[in-house]
């Protein structure tokens, strides 16, 4: 079924276009980007050179002698208002501004406070750091045994039960190291008729935000008021109170609209930093990151996944073993959760009775990684698919014929023992192959330009346990709003939650007001991240929506409205109070059941609310010359149960796909001694409207999601799964070259023509 | 970015008067579209930037001579000169460019005579007007002088002009009898800067090469003409194999640097096939006119 073939009954289904899309094409929606403090100070930081060194001294007086600047403040200067001064959603291991030692290339050393931005610029330059110099570590596997060790001591936040064991370790780079076993996989090996081992290799990457990271604080009587342009303002509130030993309520954190985010402005970033200014200038602070500076603060993990599988006489696969190693960088963020989260799909959607998965986080000297639209999954997916058609290939099987007979159908148990429930893998990889025509003959080229084609699967789990809670308030006059800290960062939540709340009221989604986050007026929730909004949010909302209107029925009954009655909203109320006046608040709290692996053989029953599945076919063109592939096909397939907005999930699983597109073919951050050497958008390439291919496909499967909010669930990250495998297979199918490593550059293409040809390219 | 002069002179004198042949730190603003840039980011810090939004008017008409032959004024937006049919007439390689040539927003924006003072390696503008036969013609202090596009560059952003030159027109001569095809070839986005640009001009004589002129840019240092492998073509019949013969002079004639765009090794390879395609296209160009 094709999206929009989907009519809608009532306000769910609608794809009404976004509520704020007015607002945003003309210029009027609010972003903290242009947010102007009355005696605000700009703030700008000197960034680390090296990789990894002590630091030995920080001269600051250049700076401080500039004409303009208000203060210049280092780590030591924190750590005299705030003792602990280090963050982070996992480990407490991320110093406010660089302490006793530098970690990466970029890290804050020093910040430069100013009116005028250009002078705080200036300061920051001015600024000069002193370093020793000690060995660095960038690659993941080096990191696993490196004689470098990024941290003296590792500090789990306490947070997540399964970093406990790791509190006070020493000599190690390992954040995680996560382990499932199941069946027996050396059994598994053993009796094989077919023995298949590969190592896949991702690249570090940048999500690119096109609005940069910025946050803003403000002392206020009661405490900070905090502008920021968050996925997570509940997180930050917790963590900049924690960080202060202050009480929630002192803390209110504010999120206006953001221009992207794709897990980049996740958990705490700026808000560290602009805090403690704020409370040591007693003056507004905000601090913008440039596009280059984002290099330095968050990507996505680089990894190397060796997997290797047994296979018997018929094809079916009888065992796996994964080892996943994720480059998480300096600081480790939110990449143990990736680690484990995505680490558990490593053997990918196939029913395999044998798997077992070791799963590393590792420090090295990078810049963080954490979430990136995906959430670890894409390079799973890249390296089991990649693998998958391999084998198809060894064993002369049609690659989709191959998946067929090994895909993990419903009810059926996936590596951690849970069953799999809602998940309509094989409707996906069916769909795909129905849309792509693969039974009928394929045009193969000629000359010089040869024809491929291939395709990629992929799963997610959503992230669990978490909570969310929404309010909806009914006023006097019948009108409605939604208050919720789901942050719309351009997916379009403000919009499908209306639809849930315009669905159970019996109004128009364009009245229904959706009250952005601020954590003195919105109710909690863990973050916008992982396409969990739908899901969570969403059932959170409905049960808001569904209480407000249980309500104002009580309130109708009350005043001796007759059930069924035909009456307005705004009558009811002025039966109650005898004018215009009154509220009707309806609270809804949302937390799905879950089930912790188990530490030693890392299963769980209930691993997971709901599963997520996308995929991706492909067909392309080689030019054999060059090693240029052009995508002349892309059909993007996803399972996200009921479409609450069918417009809206036809362009996130575009957008995904086409974000997905440029990790494959060319995004990559490049390094001298632990330096980005393309650190902006003249040289880091993101895929533009001539990239895209002129045939793109999106489709969703017919299947409803148990337990979810009119049927739905997330669709941000589906359409990420498939897309480098599936393009990694379609150059093998059209000039027998297998890539390993992404991007999957002309170059490396080319370099495998000639390579299999006898005529190799030089160095 | 720190405060600096802006002077906004309204003649051409004033301006190169305002210029200094000894400040770097002292340059001519159009368009700003790369300067902005290297401004922002710290590269450059100007004491004085030199507007020449006010001398415009009289360096920004683009006219066709009697004889076939194009001024374009220096000071003429790169959209200007796309959507001019004098250009489109004389030199329709031109117009195919530019649509090609960063994004509408830039060309709207950005100038002609910037586009080549600049000296970027990766501009497409100078390997397409050099193998044009086109000439620069510049105004400084002691008055004004010719320099050949192919002669304008003397290193990785780098040109022969002195900080007080002012580019003024770019004369293109009649491209009669010339056929002229320009590949730019991005290795990462479509809209990446080339990692290899090849323009070649050249005019087909009874099935022979009569004349070609063959340039390499974006994968070199500066842009180059490649004056052996012309040799291997001029007076010798179009053919494919003449072409690929070519393709592989090109190759070892051009002097290939690595960069975050492919390798030098890699880079080498795509000239062989780009030189090979640009002439053959440019045939077939010539043939049919």
């Amino acid at each position: 079924m094709t999206i929009h073939s989907l009519m809608p009954a009532g306000q769910v289904g609608r794809s009404l276009p976004r509520l704020e899309a007015r607002a945003k094409v003309t210029g009027r929606a609010d972003y903290v980007h242009n947010l102007r403090l009355p005696g605000m100070l700009i703030a700008k930081v000197a960034r680390a050179t090296v990789a990894h060194g002590r630091i030995v001294s920080i001269d600051t007086s250049a700076a401080r002698a500039l004409k303009g600047v208000f203060a210049v403040y280092t780590g030591e200067d924190i750590r005299k208002h705030i003792p602990q001064p280090y963050y982070g959603p996992a480990f407490h291991d991320q110093p406010i501004l660089a302490l006793d030692k530098v970690r990466h290339v970029g890290e804050p050393v020093a910040v430069c406070l100013a009116e005028d931005a250009h002078i705080a610029e200036r300061a920051a330059q001015l600024i000069e750091v002193e370093y020793e110099e000690m060995p660095a570590v960038f690659d993941e596997v080096e990191a696993m045994d490196s004689k470098a060790v990024v941290h003296d001591v590792l500090k789990p936040a306490g947070t997540f039960p399964d970093l406990k064991h790791l509190h006070g370790k020493k000599d190690t780079n390992i954040a995680l190291d996560f382990h499932l076993k199941r069946g027996d996989v050396e059994g598994a090996f053993a009796s094989a008729a077919h023995v298949f081992e590969h190592e896949f290799h991702t690249q570090q990457v940048m999500h690119t935000p096109l609005e940069p990271m910025v946050s803003a604080a403000e002392p206020t009587r009661e405490g900070l008021t905090i502008h920021t342009a968050s996925q997570s303002p509940s997180f930050v509130r917790i963590e900049i109170s924690r960080l202060l030993g202050w009480p929630e309520n002192k803390v209110q954190v504010k999120v206006p609209h953001l221009g992207g985010g794709f897990g980049a402005k996740l958990y705490i970033k700026l808000e560290a930093l602009v805090a403690a200014l704020a409370l040591m200038t007693k003056r507004p602070v905000k601090w913008s990151l440039t596009m280059e500076e984002q290099f330095y603060t968050i990507s996505k993990h680089a990894t190397t996944f060796r997997i290797k599988s047994a296979v018997d006489a018929d094809g079916k696969v009888t065992g796996r073993s994964c080892a996943v190693y994720w480059n998480g960088g300096a600081y480790a963020d939110i990449g143990p959760r990736v680690t484990q989260k995505s680490g558990f799909t490593a053997p990918g959607p196939y029913d395999i009775d044998n798997v077992a998965i070791e799963s590393y986080a590792l420090y090295t000297n990078r810049p963080p990684a954490g979430a990136l639209r995906g959430f670890g999954i894409p390079q799973l997916v890249w390296a089991y698919e990649s693998h998958t058609d391999l084998i198809a290939r060894g064993l002369n099987i049609d690659p989709v014929e191959f998946r067929r007979k090994n895909i993990l159908r419903e009810g059926r148990p996936q590596a951690t023992g849970t069953a799999m429930k809602d998940a309509a893998i094989d409707l996906v990889l069916e769909k795909i192959a129905e849309r792509m025509n693969w039974s009928a003959p394929f045009d193969r080229g000629t000359g010089t330009v040869l024809r491929g084609r291939g395709v990629g699967v992929g799963f997610k789990a959503s992230i669990s346990p978490t909570t969310s809670v929404a309010f909806v308030n009914i006023y006097a006059d019948g009108s409605c709003a939604l208050y919720m800290s789901t942050v719309d960062m351009g997916q379009g939540s403000d919009t499908a939650m209306a639809q849930i709340v315009a669905e159970v009221l019996n109004v128009q989604t364009e009245n229904v007001r959706v009250i952005h986050p601020d954590t003195d007026v919105t109710p909690y929730d863990m973050a916008t991240l992982g396409s969990r909004s739908t899901f969570h949010m969403g059932n959170a909302v409905k049960l808001a929506a569904e209480d407000a209107k249980q309500k104002l029925e009580a309130m109708a009954r009350s005043v001796g409205v007759p059930e069924n009655a035909n009456i307005e909203t705004r009558e009811i109320f002025k039966k109650k109070y005898g004018m215009q006046a009154g509220n009707v608040m309806g609270v809804g709290s949302f937390i799905p059941t879950y089930k912790s692996p188990d530490s030693v053989t890392g299963m769980s029953d209930n691993i997971t609310p709901f599963w997520m599945v996308g995929g991706t076919g492909v067909e392309i063109e080689v030019d054999t010359e060059t090693g240029h592939v052009k995508l002349t096909k892309l059909i993007n397939v996803a399972d996200m149960g009921r479409p609450l907005n069918p417009n809206i999930v036809e362009t996130q699983l575009s957008g995904a796909a086409i974000m997905q597109l440029g990790f494959t073919m060319f995004e990559n951050m490049e390094y001298d001694a632990g330096q980005v050497t393309n650190a902006s958008f003249a040289d880091y390439k993101i895929p533009g409207i001539h990239d895209i291919p002129p045939d793109i496909e999106n489709h969703i499967v017919l299947a409803e999601q148990g337990g979810g909010p009119f049927g739905a669930k997330g669709v941000g990250e589906s359409a990420t799964f498939g897309v480098s495998p599936a393009i990694a297979n379609a150059i093998h199918d059209a000039v027998g070259v297998r890539l390993t490593d992404l991007p999957l550059t002309a170059e490396s293409v080319l370099r495998g023509i000639r390579l299999k040809a006898g005529n190799p390219i030089g160095e | 970015m720190t405060p600096f002069e802006l002077a906004e002179p309204k003649t051409l004198n004033e301006a190169i008067a305002l210029l200094d042949a000894e400040d770097p730190d002292v340059r001519p603003i159009s368009g700003g579209t790369a300067l902005m840039l290297m401004m922002k980011s710290g590269v450059f810090r100007p004491n004085r930037l030199v507007s020449l939004q006010r001398v415009e008017a009289d360096y920004s008409r683009i006219q066709r001579g009697g004889d076939g032959t194009l001024r374009i004024g220096a000071l003429a937006s790169l959209s200007q000169i796309e959507h001019s049919g004098e250009v489109r007439q004389v030199a329709p390689v031109i117009e195919k460019t530019m649509r090609h040539l960063s994004n509408v927003r830039v060309r709207n924006v950005a100038r002609l005579g910037g586009n080549l003072a600049h000296g970027d390696p990766h501009m497409d503008l100078p390997p397409v007007l050099s193998s044009l036969g086109a000439k620069a013609i510049v105004a400084g202090p002691s008055g004004q002088r010719e320099i050949m596009i192919e002669e304008l560059f003397s290193g990785y952003y780098e040109t022969v002009l002195d900080r007080n030159e002012l580019i003024t027109f770019v004369d293109v001569p009649s491209q009669a009898g010339w056929s002229s095809v320009y590949f730019k070839c991005t290795t990462r986005s479509a809209d990446d800067w080339p990692a290899l640009g090849i323009a070649c001009s050249l005019r087909v004589e009874n099935g022979s090469i009569g004349d070609v002129r063959l340039m390499i840019s974006a994968a070199t240092e500066k842009l180059t003409r490649l004056v052996a492998t012309e040799k291997v073509l001029r007076g010798q019949q179009a053919s494919e194999a003449l072409f690929e013969r070519a393709g592989e002079s090109a190759m070892a004639e051009a002097e290939v640097i690595d960069d975050s765009r492919g390798s030098a090794s890699y880079k080498s390879e795509l000239v062989r096939v780009y030189v090979k395609r640009a002439l053959r296209q440019a045939s077939v160009g010539a043939t049919q006119s």
